[in-house]
């Protein structure tokens, strides 16, 4: 592993200590990176896995792990989950956003965290979040913005060991971040200062996808996000497909596959594998879920155990959530119409998003169905 | 259309914030009231206004109000959808107008916090969402339109923790820094409309809304509010042609301009 320096001031700022520092080394250790790409088999073979494989196989304690998709939009949740279900401990978290760190955080799956961004928009700020970094649950080994972490992963993906970056200049993020450091444009005349963000390189990265076969060729919808970055830097890399397809299909209809093959360690058929979050084309939110989750059981600290009841035990895979939780199959016709409809690849007239928000007061607490309304 | 209700205090927020639209100009946007002022600019002074996210979506045709930054109204029917690190990287090559931003906390040099309030990094009161793309728009964008409520809370001497750098700490200091972009240009609040002096760089009063005298608007701020020479205009109201194209159109369902009560 190659050597790396930080700023003294800015470990102190984090409370990480001297022989903490390896904790740190491994996201800019292009070295092993390297070792890890050239490694692994390169041969376009059949690479499906069961997702118990898959985790079992390929997320071991303490790595790097990266949120990918956006927050809760093509997410691969349903893999999350199966990585808290196996008991894996000690994760480091990072992705812009990184909103899906904080319900690994209790069971101890995610201990240390790189943050960009951690809430949920209109819904509010994750009181759970707030309430594991402050007890000291994870601890944060970095703070970013989401367009300079951005560039980290873009800059790994560009094979070059890292950009000068116009961001984070002035703001106390560069004080509570370790991996970038205040430099000059080195071709201005004048002073011109910059923020190096070095190329970053995740162990281990989860990517749910519309489409792949059997080989990794993966196909996305909607917005890709970082996630393309990502494949390309991660140690390692599982898909999970809504569909399998056959390597012809990707080959006659190439528009959206931006992940190539050889990147990829495990292929993971696994439908609604966004769930509890929005998959593009395919299925809506479950908006009162949502709701629920960061109103009811992020609220409290004791709610957690009921969380780990209701999703981690109480629903083996996503086809119990759907069945058990959401309302089985009058959710996902609800929910392939209200997204389609919002495309409009569908007729919107006449689709209604009216819903009524989950509150803490709700009388219905037990019901987290967006409520199915025919349009006739 | 005589008997229309007026507008409610953040239907004249989302009124203020569209006036900051000119036609033709980029917009970079999250959700809330930025999306509602947007869509209400295309449809009234500004109909060639693109709007971008942070998600890399792109100029979207109207559709329902988005649930996130990453939702299909962001990128409904959008002839393409750039990668995060391409979005950004549109703002610093100079494709980019205005941004608009909310905050936590502000102070008179219009830096920003959305990183945690009261106490240190590590000993807080709340820890909120962090930067998002917050520190990226402020960084990077030619003009920023900062958009909240006002309150002393809200509107402080120091802000806890400097998340999006605004003129930081005023004069030439956000030049010499390096920052490209202009920094702010307007605070919109519930109070009133707020510009930058332009050589201390300090928030100085531009309009204040019916009603609110200086007085109460230095009330509502934890600084000194800086005051325009001669007399501070009155900020327009909304014409009921506005405001019912407000309700009607641009949101209906009153996803973010509606108030319990009003």
């Amino acid at each position: 592993m190659g050597k790396f320096s930080y700023d003294k001031d800015v470990l102190e700022n984090l409370r990480i200590a001297e022989e903490e520092t390896h904790l740190l080394d491994r996201l800019l250790d292009y070295e092993s990176a390297r070792e890890a790409h050239a490694n692994k088999s390169h041969a376009a073979i059949d690479k499906r896995l069961s997702l118990k494989e898959a985790i079992g196989e390929y997320v071991k304690d303490g790595d790097i792990l990266t949120d990918t998709g956006f927050a809760y939009v093509r997410t691969p949740i349903v893999a999350y989950f199966e990585i808290i279900r196996q008991g894996i401990k000690g994760l480091q978290n990072i992705g812009s956003p990184a909103t899906n760190q904080s319900y690994m955080i209790p069971f101890g799956t995610v201990t240390h965290s790189h943050w960009s961004y951690c809430g949920a928009e209109m819904r509010g700020t994750d009181r759970q979040m707030s309430r594991c970094v402050k007890a000291g649950k994870t601890k944060i080994l970095s703070e970013w913005s989401h367009g300079s972490m951005a560039q980290g992963f873009k800059a790994a993906q560009l094979g070059v060991p890292g950009m000068y970056s116009k961001q984070l200049l002035g703001s106390d993020i560069i004080k509570y971040n370790p991996f970038v450091r205040s430099v000059d444009n080195p071709v201005k005349t004048e002073k011109d200062p910059c923020v190096f963000i070095p190329a970053l390189y995740p162990d281990v990265t989860v990517i749910h996808v519309h489409q792949a076969d059997k080989f990794g060729n993966a196909k996305i919808y909607g917005p890709v996000i970082n996630d393309v970055a990502i494949a390309s830097a991660a140690r390692k890399v599982i898909i999970t497909a809504e569909e399998i397809v056959p390597p012809d299909a990707l080959r006659n209809d190439n528009k959206g596959v931006v992940i190539p093959f050889v990147y990829v360690d495990a292929v993971v058929e696994l439908p609604y594998g966004a769930l509890l979050g929005h998959m593009p084309g395919l299925y809506y939110w479950p908006r009162r879920m949502w709701e629920k989750i960061l109103r009811h059981w992020a609220y409290n600290e004791d709610m957690i155990d009921d969380f780990y009841e209701t999703f981690i035990l109480g629903c083996k895979d996503q086809y119990d959530i759907i069945d058990k939780l959401l309302g089985g199959s009058k959710w996902m016709v609800n929910a392939k119409r209200l997204t389609r409809a919002e495309e409009y690849d569908n007729e919107d007239e006449g689709v209604d998003f009216n819903y009524t928000e989950w509150t803490r007061e709700d009388p219905n607490p037990e019901d987290v169905t967006d409520q199915f309304k025919p349009i006739y | 259309m005589t008997d229309i209700k007026p507008a409610n205090p953040l239907e004249m927020i989302a009124y203020v914030l569209s006036l900051q639209i000119v036609d033709g100009e980029v917009i970079y946007i999250g959700t809330g009231l930025p999306m509602v002022a947007g869509i209400l600019a295309k449809k009234t002074h500004a109909p060639n206004v693109t709007m971008v996210y942070e998600s890399g979506a792109q100029n979207p045709i109207q559709g329902d109000m988005p649930w996130s930054v990453g939702g299909p109204a962001t990128w409904r029917k959008s002839p393409l959808i750039l990668e995060m690190a391409y979005s950004f990287g549109q703002m610093y090559n100079g494709y980019v107008d205005k941004a608009f931003l909310g905050f936590a906390q502000i102070d008179q040099y219009g830096n920003v916090n959305t990183h945690m309030i009261g106490g240190d990094f590590h000993n807080y009161k709340n820890r909120l969402t962090g930067s998002g793309g917050n520190n990226d728009l402020s960084s990077l964008a030619k003009h920023l339109v900062l958009v909240g409520l006002q309150s002393p809370q809200k509107f402080v001497e120091k802000v806890d923790f400097i998340t999006s750098p605004g003129f930081l700490t005023g004069g030439d200091a956000r030049k010499d820094a390096g920052l490209v972009g202009g920094g702010p240009l307007s605070v919109i609040t519930s109070a009133g409309t707020y510009d930058f002096e332009p050589e201390s760089k300090k928030m100085r009063i531009k309009t204040l809304h019916p009603g609110v005298s200086p007085e109460l608007a230095q009330m509502a701020t934890g600084f000194e509010l800086q005051k325009p020479e001669g007399e501070i205009p009155v900020t327009p109201l909304p014409t009921p042609d506005i405001i019912q194209i407000l309700r009607e159109e641009v949101d209906p369902r009153g996803v973010f301009t509606s108030l319990p009560g009003c």
